[in-house]
C-alpha cells in the first residue's frame, strides 16, 4: 500500500480515510510493532520504563534469540557429525597403522590379547587381557551366540502348544532378550578392552624405542592406591550402577518395543516378540481393545505437571515463610520451633501418610470435627469424592509433609544473606514486603534454582504421597487410571496389577522424555548457571 | 544539608553491656565529621543509631532540630555507604543505583507542559459549557471542579516518586561523576572492589538526602586504591555539599577528610576537634598516640620547675621547656611533678654533637622509607624510641652514620613536647572537658561529683 | 515529616507477637496427628474403629498383638532393621566413593559420567524393578527371601545419589590434599587419613538418611516381596493392614505398629539432629 503524506491524506473523503486508516493499521502498524526490532545499546535500553523493557525483551527473544539459537544448533550438529565421522576414520586408520608399523608382539596381540604385555614384562596386564579374551570366547560359544541368534525373533518355540500343554525345550523370550542385551554389552566391552590392548602395545613400543621405563606389575599395583585411585574408588559403585540401573533401563527400553504383557510373558503362556511402535500407538489411541489410553494419558500427564508444580512451589514458599518467621530478629526459642518441625521429618513418611489418610477418611477424625460443628461429612480422599476435592486435599496434605524439610533447606541459605543488604534496602525506603520480593526471593531463587528443578522432577515421580494417600482415587469408568494418579503410580499399576510390562515401559520412557525436556529448558533459562559467583 | 545533634545518646545491649556512653555531639550543617577509633570503640554503633539501624537506648537524636529517635531509617532522609558495599547482586549497576529512586513515593511538583495546560484549559471550557446548561445544584458542583483544576494549574503537576526519565538522568549523572558509565549494564560480580565501592557511593548519591553516612567504606580496598578513593571522596564532598558522617579506624583518613574528628574508645568520646587540634593539642595520651604514625614516643619522667623556667629531667639530662608550652605551664601553676613526656617521632632532631638538651641513643634498626628514615633506637637504659628523619638534606657521611650499632644524639623540639599526667593520662595543658584515657573512663561531667 | 503513629520499637513488638501466635499454631498443627496416633495406639476398645481419638479403653493390648505370634509384625520389623543396617553402611560407602572420586579427581570420563548418571536419574526408578525382580527371582532372592534382594537393590545403585556428599567435599580446600601428598601420602591415604575424617557431619548425615530410607520404602519392597507376607518390610506390611479388606480389624494395630516403628527412628534423629540439619542446609542445595 502507498503511504500518504499529510496533504494527500487530507484530500481523501471520510470513507476513503477510514479505509486508509484500516489498511495502515494492519499492513504497517502491526508488522512494525510485532515484527520489526531495533537493537538498542545498553544505555538506550536503560531509558525505557519497565513495560517497554518487557516488550523489548519479548521481541528480542523471538525475533533474535530463537533464530540465532537454531542457527547455532545447526552449526553445532554439523560440526558434531563431521567430528564423529573424522573420529571413526581416525580410529580405523590408527588400527591399520599400528598393525603395519608394530613389531611382532604387537601384531600377535591383534589375535592373542595379552601377548604383547607379557613380552614387555607386564605380567599382571597380560594375565588380565588374556583372561578377558578367553572368557569372552567361551561365553560367546556357549551362551552369547545362542541368545544373540534368537534376539531377532525372541524365540520361535512357544511354551504352550495348541492344547495348552507345556512344551519341553521351549524358548524363553525374557531370557533371550535379557541375555541378548547382555551379550551386546559384553561385545562392546570386549571391543573396548581389545582396543586398549592394542593401544598399550603401541605406546609401550614407543616407550621402548625412546628407552623410557615401562610400567611393570609393581607399578600397576601401586597405581591402584595412588595415581589411579579414582578408578579403584569408582569401580564398585560404577559396576553397581551399570548392572542395577543402566542395564535394566536399557532392557526396559527394549521391552517397550515388544508385546510383553499378561498374555505374553515369554515363559509360561506365550512368547512375545518385537512390535515396533505399536505400544506407543496404543498409548495415544482412543480405543484400543475397548480402553481409552489417550484420554487417560492426557489427563494424567496434565495432572502430574500441575501436581509437581503446586507441590514444589507451595512447599517452597511456605517453607521459606516459616523459616523467615523463625529466623526473625527478636524471636526467642528458635531451636524449639525448629525441633518441633524437624521431628515430623523423623517419623517415617508412610506412617504419617497412612495415618493422615485415615484422619481424612469418611468416618475419620476430620469429618468427626466437621460434623461436631454442624457440617456435613465430606469425601476427602476416597472414590466417592470429586476429583477436585481429592486433588486439593492431596496438595494440602503434601504441604504439611513438606514444609519442615523446606524450612531446613531455606534456613541455611537465609542465614547466609548478608544483613547489610537488608539494611541498605531499609534505608533506601523498602518496607518489609518489598524487602522480601526484591532481596530475599531473588537471592533464594538464585541459590535454590537447581534445587527447585530437581524438586520439581522429584515430585513428578513422587510415588509414596499419592499412592499411600489416595491410591489414585477417584477412578472413573472412562479412564484406565485414577484422577489423582501420577504417571509413576499408573506405571506401578500397569506392571504390578495388570502385568502390562510393555505398556509400562512405554510410560516410563515418556516420563523420562518429559522430565528431560523440562530439565533442559529450565536449566538453560536459570540465571544460576550463568552467574555462578554473583553472590560470593 | 542538616544539623545533626546527639544529646546524651547511649546504647545499652541486653545483659547490661554498654556500647556507647553518653555521646554528645553537635554536627553543623554541611560539616564533614569523622568518627575514628580502634575496633569495638562504638563508632559504627553510633553511626547506625544515626541511621536508625540500631535503637537508641537513652538520649535524643535530632536531625534538623526534629527528634527522630522513633523514625524508620527510610523516613530520616539519609544515605548510607556500607563497608561491604551491600550491592544487590542480581541487579545491574544501573538498577542498583536506581533502586532507592524507584522506591521513592514522595509527591513532587513538576511544571505542566504546554500540551497539558491546553488540555486542562479545554477541560475548564467544557465544564463551563456544562455549567451554562445546568441547574443550580449542579452549578455549585461544577464550580468546585473548575476551581480545583484552576488551582492545580497554578500549583503544577503532582507526581508520585520519580519518573523514568528523571531516574535515568540522575543515575547517569552520578555515574558520570564517579566514572562508572561504562559499567551501567554490568552486574556487581563482574567488577573490582574499587568499582563496586563507587557504585555503592553512586547509589547513596542519587537520592536527596540530609545526611550522608559512610561506614568504613575504604577498609576493604588495597592501600593504593585507598589513597585514590580518599581524594575522590574529598571531591565528592565538594559536589554533594551535604552533612557527612564518616566512620573509620584509619587515622590518616580521619585527618585528611574531616572538618572535625571525634576520637572514640570503648564507647566514650576521647576528644572532639579539628585535625590540627587533635594533632597539636591532644587532650589525652590515647588521642596523642592514636593520631599520627608512627606512634608518639612516651617517657615516664619528671618535670622540674626551676624558678621561672621548666625543664624535663630525662635520662639524667636536662631538656629545657620553652615558648608556648612553658607559658602554658606557668599559667596553670604547674609545679615539679612526675609526668609522661610525649614527643612525636618527626619532632626528634638528630643533633650534630652531644650537648645540653640532647640524649645519646644507639641505633637498632633503620627502616628506609624512601624519603625518610625511621630509626628505631634505644636509650642508655634500654627505652625504645622511634625517630623520623627526612633524607633529602642528609649528607652522604650522615647517611653512612645511620646504621645499626652507631650512637647518635637526639634533641627534642621544644614546641612539640607534650606533658601528660601519669595517672589519668590527661594533657596538663588541656581544658577542663578533657577525658582521662587511663583506667576506668570518667566523663568530665561526672568528675565534679567525685 | 511522617506518621508518628507507632515508634519503631512498638511496631516491632506487635510484629513479634503475631509471629509467636503463628508459630504456636504451626507447632500445634504439626504435632497433633502424632499425638492422636499415640492415643489411638493405646485404645484397646474396638480395634477397627477409626473415628475416636480419645481411647475408649486404655491398655497395651494392641502392642501385645504386635508381638504375638498372630501377626507378622516382628518379622517385618526384623526384616526392615536388617535392610536398614546394611543399607546405611553400604550406601554411605558407595556414595562417598563416588563423591570423592568425582570431586577430587579430574579425568576424561568425569563429565560424561556425571551426565550419564543425571540422565539415568531421569527415568523413574521403578522401571528397573521389573527386570531386577525377574533376575532376583531366578536367584531365589524374592518373596520370602526378599531381604537379601532388597539389600542388594538398595546398595548397588546408590552411588548415583552422590550429590550431597560431593557438594560438601567440593567446599573442602584442595590445599589439604596437596599438603598431604607433599608429605608423602598416596591418594588412598589422603582419602582415609585426611579428608574423610573431616567429613564427619556429612557422613553422619548420610548414614542417618540411608538408615531411615528402608523404613519408609514402599515401592521397592512391595515389588520384590511380591506375594509373600514373610518378606515384607514394615511399610508394606502395615499398609496391607490398612487395605480395605482388612481395615475392619487392624486400624489400632496399625497405630501401635506406627508408634513402635517411629520411636527408635525419632530417638536416633534427636541425637543426630544437628548433623541432619547441617547436611540439609549445607549440602542439599549446593549440589
Amino acid at each position: 500500500m502507498k503511504i500518504l503524506d499529510k496533504d494527500s491524506y487530507l484530500k481523501l473523503n471520510k470513507w476513503k480515510r477510514f479505509v486508509y486508516k484500516f489498511k495502515y493499521f494492519f499492513l504497517i502498524t502491526i508488522p512494525r510493532v510485532f515484527f520489526k526490532i531495533e537493537k538498542l545499546d545498553a544505555i538506550s535500553y536503560l531509558k525505557l520504563n519497565i513495560w517497554k523493557r518487557i516488550g523489548y525483551k519479548i521481541k528480542f527473544f523471538y525475533l533474535i534469540k530463537i533464530p540465532t539459537f537454531f542457527k547455532n544448533l545447526g552449526k553445532k550438529i554439523w560440526k558434531g557429525i563431521k567430528g564423529f565421522g573424522l573420529g571413526i576414520a581416525h580410529f580405523f586408520k590408527n588400527l591399520v597403522v599400528t598393525f603395519i608399523e608394530g613389531d611382532i608382539w604387537t601384531k600377535l596381540s591383534y589375535f592373542f590379547m595379552g601377548i604383547g604385555s607379557f613380552a614387555r614384562g607386564q605380567i599382571l596386564r597380560g594375565i588380565l587381557f588374556a583372561t578377558m579374551e578367553l572368557v569372552f570366547i567361551f561365553y560367546m560359544i556357549f551362551t552369547g551366540g545362542y541368545y544373540l541368534g534368537k534376539f531377532n525373533s525372541l524365540g520361535l518355540i512357544q511354551p504352550l502348544d495348541a492344547d495348552e500343554n507345556v512344551v519341553v525345550g521351549a524358548d524363553n523370550s525374557f531370557k533371550i532378550m535379557l541375555y541378548g542385551a547382555l551379550t551386546l554389552f559384553f561385545i562392546a566391552a570386549f571391543i573396548y578392552t581389545w582396543y586398549l590392548n592394542i593401544k598399550q602395545n603401541r605406546i609401550n613400543e614407543q616407550l621402548k624405542k625412546d628407552e623410557k621405563a615401562i610400567a611393570d606389575t609393581k607399578d600397576d599395583l601401586r597405581a591402584v592406591v595412588d595415581q589411579q585411585f579414582h578408578r579403584t574408588l569408582l569401580a564398585l559403585p560404577t559396576l553397581g550402577i551399570i548392572v542395577f540401573t543402566l542395564l535394566p533401563i536399557f532392557f526396559m527400553i527394549l521391552v517397550a518395543f515388544t508385546n510383553y504383557d499378561a498374555n505374553h510373558n515369554g515363559v509360561s503362556n506365550a512368547l512375545f516378540g518385537w512390535v515396533g511402535f505399536d505400544n506407543f500407538r496404543t498409548l495415544f489411541s482412543w480405543s484400543a481393545g475397548g480402553k481409552n489410553y489417550a484420554a487417560t494419558f492426557g489427563e494424567i500427564l496434565v495432572w502430574t505437571l500441575i501436581w509437581a508444580f503446586f507441590a514444589t512451589f507451595t512447599n517452597y514458599f511456605l517453607g521459606l515463610v516459616v523459616a523467615m518467621l523463625i529466623n526473625k530478629k527478636g524471636i526467642k526459642l528458635k531451636k524449639v520451633w525448629r525441633t518441633v518441625l524437624v521431628m515430623s521429618i523423623a517419623v517415617p513418611q508412610f506412617i504419617s501418610l497412612l495415618y493422615v489418610k485415615n484422619m481424612f477418611a469418611y468416618d475419620g477424625i476430620m469429618n468427626d470435627i466437621i460434623q461436631f460443628f454442624g457440617g456435613n461429612r465430606i469425601h476427602f480422599l476416597d472414590d466417592q469424592a470429586s476429583a477436585l476435592t481429592v486433588r486439593i486435599t492431596v496438595i494440602l496434605i503434601n504441604i504439611w509433609i513438606g514444609i519442615p524439610y523446606l524450612m531446613l533447606v531455606t534456613t541455611g541459605i537465609l542465614m547466609n544473606i548478608p544483613a547489610d543488604l537488608y539494611e541498605s534496602a531499609s534505608i533506601d525506603g523498602a518496607n518489609v514486603f518489598q524487602q522480601y520480593t526484591k532481596i530475599t526471593l531473588p537471592y533464594m531463587l538464585f541459590i535454590t534454582g537447581p534445587y527447585l528443578l530437581t524438586s520439581f522432577t522429584g515430585n513428578m515421580n513422587n510415588f509414596n504421597v499419592i499412592f499411600l494417600l489416595t491410591g489414585g482415587a477417584p477412578h472413573p469408568q472412562e479412564l484406565e487410571a485414577g484422577q489423582t494418579d501420577l504417571l509413576v503410580t499408573w506405571l506401578f499399576q500397569l506392571t504390578m496389577k495388570d502385568n502390562s510390562y510393555s505398556l509400562g515401559a512405554v510410560l516410563g520412557i515418556i516420563v523420562f522424555i518429559v522430565v528431560a525436556l523440562i530439565s533442559l529448558i529450565v536449566y538453560n533459562i536459570l540465571p544460576s548457571t550463568k552467574n555462578e559467583e554473583a553472590f560470593q | 544539608m542538616a544539623r545533626v545533634q546527639l544529646e546524651n545518646v547511649k546504647k545499652i545491649y541486653s545483659g547490661n553491656v554498654t556500647a556507647v556512653h553518653d555521646f554528645n555531639l553537635d554536627i553543623g550543617d554541611k560539616e564533614f565529621v569523622v568518627f575514628v577509633g580502634p575496633s569495638g570503640c562504638g563508632k559504627s554503633t553510633t553511626l547506625r543509631m544515626i541511621a536508625g539501624l540500631e535503637d537508641i537506648s537513652e538520649g535524643t537524636l535530632k536531625i534538623d532540630g526534629e527528634v527522630v529517635n522513633d523514625l524508620q531509617p527510610k523516613d530520616r532522609q539519609i544515605s548510607m555507604v556500607f563497608q561491604n558495599y551491600a550491592l544487590y547482586p542480581h541487579l545491574t549497576v544501573f538498577e542498583n543505583m536506581a533502586f532507592p529512586l524507584r522506591l521513592d513515593k514522595k509527591i513532587r511538583i513538576h511544571p505542566w507542559t504546554e500540551k497539558e495546560i491546553d488540555g486542562l484549559n479545554n477541560q475548564i471550557k467544557k465544564l463551563q459549557e456544562q455549567r451554562d446548561a445546568a441547574n443550580e445544584k449542579k452549578k455549585a458542583a461544577i464550580d468546585k471542579k473548575i476551581e480545583f483544576i484552576r488551582a492545580s494549574i497554578e500549583k503544577g503537576k503532582e507526581v508520585k516518586g520519580f519518573t523514568n526519565d528523571e531516574i535515568f538522568e540522575r543515575v547517569t549523572n552520578a555515574a558520570k561523576v564517579l566514572g562508572i558509565t561504562n559499567f551501567l549494564t554490568r552486574k556487581p560480580k563482574a567488577m573490582s572492589g574499587g568499582q563496586r565501592q563507587r557504585v555503592a557511593i553512586g547509589r547513596a548519591m542519587v537520592k536527596d538526602c540530609k545526611v550522608f553516612l559512610m561506614d568504613e567504606p575504604l577498609s576493604n580496598l588495597d592501600a593504593k586504591l585507598r589513597n585514590q578513593m580518599r581524594a575522590e571522596i574529598i571531591l565528592l564532598r565538594k559536589r554533594i555539599n551535604t552533612t557527612f558522617v564518616y566512620v573509620t579506624h584509619d587515622q590518616t583518613e580521619a585527618m585528611t577528610l574531616g572538618d572535625r574528628i571525634v576520637c572514640m574508645r570503648d564507647g566514650f568520646i576521647m576528644q572532639v576537634g579539628t585535625p590540627t587540634q587533635l594533632f597539636d593539642m591532644p587532650d589525652n595520651l590515647f588521642v596523642a598516640q592514636f593520631i599520627g604514625a608512627p606512634m608518639m614516643n612516651t617517657f615516664l619522667t619528671k618535670l622540674v620547675k626551676d624558678g621561672d623556667k621548666y625543664y624535663v629531667d630525662l635520662f639524667n639530662r636536662k631538656l629545657p621547656v620553652s615558648g608556648v608550652k612553658a607559658d602554658g605551664l606557668k599559667a596553670k601553676g604547674i609545679q615539679t611533678r612526675d609526668i609522661l613526656l610525649g614527643i612525636r617521632p618527626e619532632h626528634l632532631i638528630v643533633a650534630k654533637d652531644s650537648g645540653e638538651g640532647t640524649i645519646p641513643v644507639t641505633i637498632e634498626v633503620n627502616e628506609m622509607m624512601g624519603s625518610e628514615y625511621h630509626l628505631h633506637v634505644s636509650s642508655e637504659d634500654g627505652t625504645k624510641i622511634i625517630v623520623r628523619i627526612p633524607t633529602i638534606n642528609l649528607s652522604d657521611k650522615e647517611r653512612e652514620n645511620m646504621v645499626p650499632g652507631n650512637v647518635i644524639n637526639l634533641a627534642f623540639e621544644p614546641k612539640a613536647m607534650h606533658f601528660f599526667d601519669p595517672d589519668s593520662e590527661i594533657n596538663l595543658l588541656a581544658g577542663p572537658e578533657a577525658v582521662n584515657s587511663k583506667g576506668p573512663i570518667i566523663l568530665p561531667s561526672e568528675r565534679e561529683q567525685v | 515529616m511522617e506518621r508518628r503513629s507507632m515508634g519503631m520499637a512498638a511496631k516491632r513488638r506487635t510484629a513479634n507477637i503475631i509471629t509467636y501466635v503463628i508459630l504456636v499454631m504451626i507447632s500445634i498443627i504439626w504435632i497433633i496427628p502424632f499425638i492422636f496416633l499415640i492415643l489411638q495406639a493405646f485404645d484397646v476398645g474396638n480395634p477397627g474403629l477409626t473415628g475416636n481419638v480419645w481411647p475408649e479403653k486404655w491398655g497395651l493390648g494392641n502392642f501385645a498383638y504386635l508381638f504375638s505370634s498372630e501377626s507378622n509384625f516382628l518379622r517385618w520389623y526384623f526384616n526392615t532393621f536388617i535392610i536398614a543396617l546394611f543399607a546405611c553402611v553400604g550406601q554411605t560407602a558407595m556414595q562417598f566413593m563416588m563423591a570423592y572420586a568425582l570431586s577430587r579427581f579430574r579425568f576424561k570420563l568425569r563429565k560424561p559420567m556425571m551426565n550419564v548418571m543425571l540422565v539415568l536419574g531421569m527415568f523413574p526408578g521403578f522401571l528397573t524393578m521389573i527386570v531386577l525382580y525377574e533376575v532376583l527371582n531366578s536367584l531365589g532372592m524374592t518373596s520370602d527371601n526378599a531381604v537379601p534382594g532388597l539389600i542388594l537393590v538398595n546398595i548397588a545403585s546408590s552411588g548415583m545419589g552422590y550429590y550431597v556428599a560431593k557438594g560438601f567435599l567440593d567446599t573442602m580446600p584442595k590445599s589439604l590434599d596437596e599438603a598431604a601428598e607433599v608429605d608423602g601420602a598416596t591418594k588412598f591415604q589422603v582419602f582415609y587419613k585426611v579428608v574423610m575424617p573431616l567429613c564427619k557431619p556429612i557422613v553422619i548425615y548420610t548414614v542417618l538418611t540411608s538408615f531411615m530410607g528402608p523404613w519408609g520404602d514402599y515401592i521397592f519392597a512391595a515389588t520384590i516381596a511380591k506375594g509373600s507376607q514373610e518378606g515384607m518390610n514394615v511399610a508394606t506390611g502395615l499398609n496391607s493392614w490398612l487395605s480395605t479388606a482388612n481395615i475392619g480389624g487392624y486400624y489400632k494395630y496399625f497405630c501401635a505398629g506406627g508408634v513402635i516403628v517411629a520411636i527408635p527412628v525419632i530417638i536416633l534423629f534427636l541425637f543426630l539432629q544437628k548433623y541432619y540439619v547441617e547436611g540439609v542446609t549445607g549440602g542439599a542445595v549446593k549440589g
